[in-house]
């Protein structure tokens, strides 16, 4: 049983350390320069610059906020664990589980609030060029955030048993095979092979199916979004992220922490 | 430890005083910056040097065989699918550079750019018209941009202007005037159409005004390109057919000379000389558009050869192409097709 009076403080302590790492605020220093060296990139096409800066915009946040959210996240179990914090913690009356979901909301608030500012510069960038801002976009942007829902879980999963380097690997090896998932699954429907397609199915309902969350280029080209679109994905993301969590709770339990 | 000291006795490394052995470390100090600062200063002298002799190839410069195949780059683009489109969009632009023209070759690269920027991100716009213009330097350029628009027209059904390439190619390069008529039947149904389209499609099926359709296709290509280059060839085109115009004008005269005077004109000038003229005055032989100064001081002049009233400006009629590089270019196409025709029905006949 999670007790949000439990998880709270946790993650609101997550979030106070996390933004006193100097690895966020680099990220955020590049992902904001990059959407603002846009410009000067969409200058060399004589034609459909704003839709470059936009692509480059949100390509930026994409890849600025999945580091943020790895290089930030993998590390702060361990950190607790290496500086015996833990221990203090844990002696409360509070199990393990919640200390598992406080830190998980922490770095997912912190990873939101880096995700706020990256799409303030990108309004900005997309406000000054006059390149059109639409639903699109806030549904595109909507979306990352729930991409980093799953992300954030697969960080704080892999943290729970592992070591902050190999959990860094492992989640960016799941984020490229998740981005990979469909193209697994159809490769095997198209085999032909019984046992081959069987198994890339299985991989897909395994593996997070990222591309869901990925309208950017509907955005850009304000194209239409369908309503399950939208809905689907953050359905998705929820229980994606609720499964991994009690997984890793799992973990966490028997996990030795001397 | 003073009463131990002798007179005129050098003193050991630890008896010195303090000054002494920091002033020394200091020296060593800097002599170690100085060596550091040299292997610098090499360092940097080795990497200018070798870096010169490094030709500054970029990806464009390379050529085809640097140009990822569209069905695997677009399954590990890993969500990047759109800015990696617009990376190759760059490359392809950089590729034409500004050159007048890209030759085959170069052609076939920038159709495989443009067939990677649109895989990754078909609902880009630009890219299939750029295509278009470029892609023109053989049969299978012209082929290749044409499905390139295909794809253009399939995501983007409401753009006129990738039907009204596609007719073009068909009509200009490829002179196959029914098909090139359907695409431009379908371009005059969508927004945006020019008003002139549905005539441009009688013409294209009348096949008798090949000029009226040439000139209506060129005014639309001035008309929608910021290109310079692009609109000076279509622009000379324009002369061509504005000079072509003439000459028909002064084929109907002479045809009424014949009638008048039951013999043909010795030079043009007959025309509008002797008694009862057919012509007041011949139309000037120079594009209308041609600066007084650049004036050739071209005549109208009978072509014995082909019995035709050219003038001395271009030396030749209009025939369909707005240049002869692109005459030359379209009937040694036509010619290969026909005979990679013959062939086919000689291996089947045999």
């Amino acid at each position: 049983m999670i007790r949000m009076r439990h998880v709270w403080p946790i993650a609101t302590n997550t979030v106070r350390e996390a933004i006193r790492n100097k690895v966020l605020y680099a990220l955020l220093f590049f992902a904001v320069g990059v959407i603002g060296v846009a410009v000067v990139i969409a200058s060399l096409s004589y034609v459909e610059g704003q839709r470059i800066i936009q692509d480059i915009g949100l390509a930026s946040i994409r890849l600025f906020s999945l580091g943020i959210a790895v290089f930030v996240g993998v590390g702060l179990i361990h950190g607790e664990v290496e500086r015996r914090t833990i221990y203090t913690i844990l002696s409360k009356p509070l199990s393990r589980s919640e200390f598992l979901v406080g830190k998980y909301l922490g770095l997912l608030m912190t990873v939101w609030l880096q995700l706020a500012c990256m799409m303030i510069a990108f309004v900005a960038v997309s406000l000054a060029t006059g390149a059109p801002l639409s639903g699109g976009h806030v549904a595109a942007l909507g979306l990352l955030g729930m991409e980093l829902v799953v992300i954030v879980a697969l960080a704080t999963f892999f943290s729970a048993f592992t070591s902050p380097l190999l959990a860094s690997l492992f989640t960016l090896g799941i984020w490229g095979a998740g981005h990979l998932s469909r193209d697994l699954y159809a490769l095997g429907q198209q085999s032909g092979n019984e046992s081959f397609a069987g198994a890339s199915t299985w991989m897909y309902r395994l593996l997070p199916d990222l591309e869901a969350f990925n309208v950017s280029v509907q955005a850009v080209h304000g194209l239409p979004i369908a309503t399950s679109e939208l809905t689907l994905p953050i359905l998705y993301a929820v229980g994606y992220a609720v499964a991994l969590l009690i997984a890793a709770g799992w973990i966490f339990q028997g996990r030795d922490l001397k | 430890m003073r009463n131990d000291l002798k007179p005129n006795q050098p003193l050991s490394e630890a008896q010195r005083p303090d000054d002494f052995r920091s002033r020394k470390a200091i020296r060593r100090a800097w002599r170690r910056r100085g060596l550091a600062g040299l292997a610098f200063c090499c360092a940097l002298a080795l990497v200018g040097v070798v870096q010169a002799q490094i030709p500054p190839l970029t990806r464009a410069d390379r050529g085809e065989a640097f140009v990822p195949d569209p069905s695997i780059i677009e399954r590990i683009t890993l969500g990047f699918d759109a800015v990696l489109s617009d990376y190759y969009w760059l490359v392809a632009i950089q590729a034409v550079g500004g050159s007048a023209a890209v030759d085959a070759n170069a052609g076939g690269h920038v159709g495989q750019l443009i067939d990677v920027v649109t895989t990754l991100n078909p609902w880009v716009g630009h890219p299939y018209r750029f295509a278009a213009v470029w892609l023109t330097e053989s049969e299978e350029n012209v082929r290749t941009a044409n499905r390139l628009l295909e794809r253009g027209i399939n995501h983007h059904p409401e753009e006129w202007r990738n039907r009204f390439y596609l007719g073009f190619n068909l009509f200009y390069y490829l002179m196959e005037y029914e098909s090139a008529a359907e695409q431009i039947q379908a371009a005059s149904g969508l927004p945006g159409a020019p008003a002139y389209l549905p005539r441009l499609v009688a013409r294209l099926r009348s096949e008798t005004a090949e000029i009226d359709v040439a000139e209506a296709f060129l005014i639309e290509l001035v008309q929608g390109t910021d290109d310079p280059v692009l609109q000076e060839g279509y622009r000379a085109g324009l002369d061509e057919i504005e000079i072509e115009r003439k000459a028909r004008f002064l084929d109907e005269a002479r045809k009424i000379y014949r009638d008048r005077r039951g013999q043909d004109i010795a030079t043009v000038e007959s025309l509008r000389e002797g008694p009862n003229p057919v012509l007041v005055g011949l139309p000037s032989p120079e594009p209308d558009s041609l600066p007084v100064a650049l004036s050739r001081q071209s005549r109208w002049l009978l072509d014995d050869e082909q019995d035709e009233i050219v003038s001395s400006f271009y030396g030749s009629r209009y025939r369909l192409h707005f240049d002869a590089v692109s005459r030359a270019k379209a009937n040694g196409w036509a010619a290969a097709r026909q005979e990679g025709t013959l062939h086919a029905e000689e291996r089947g006949s045999l």
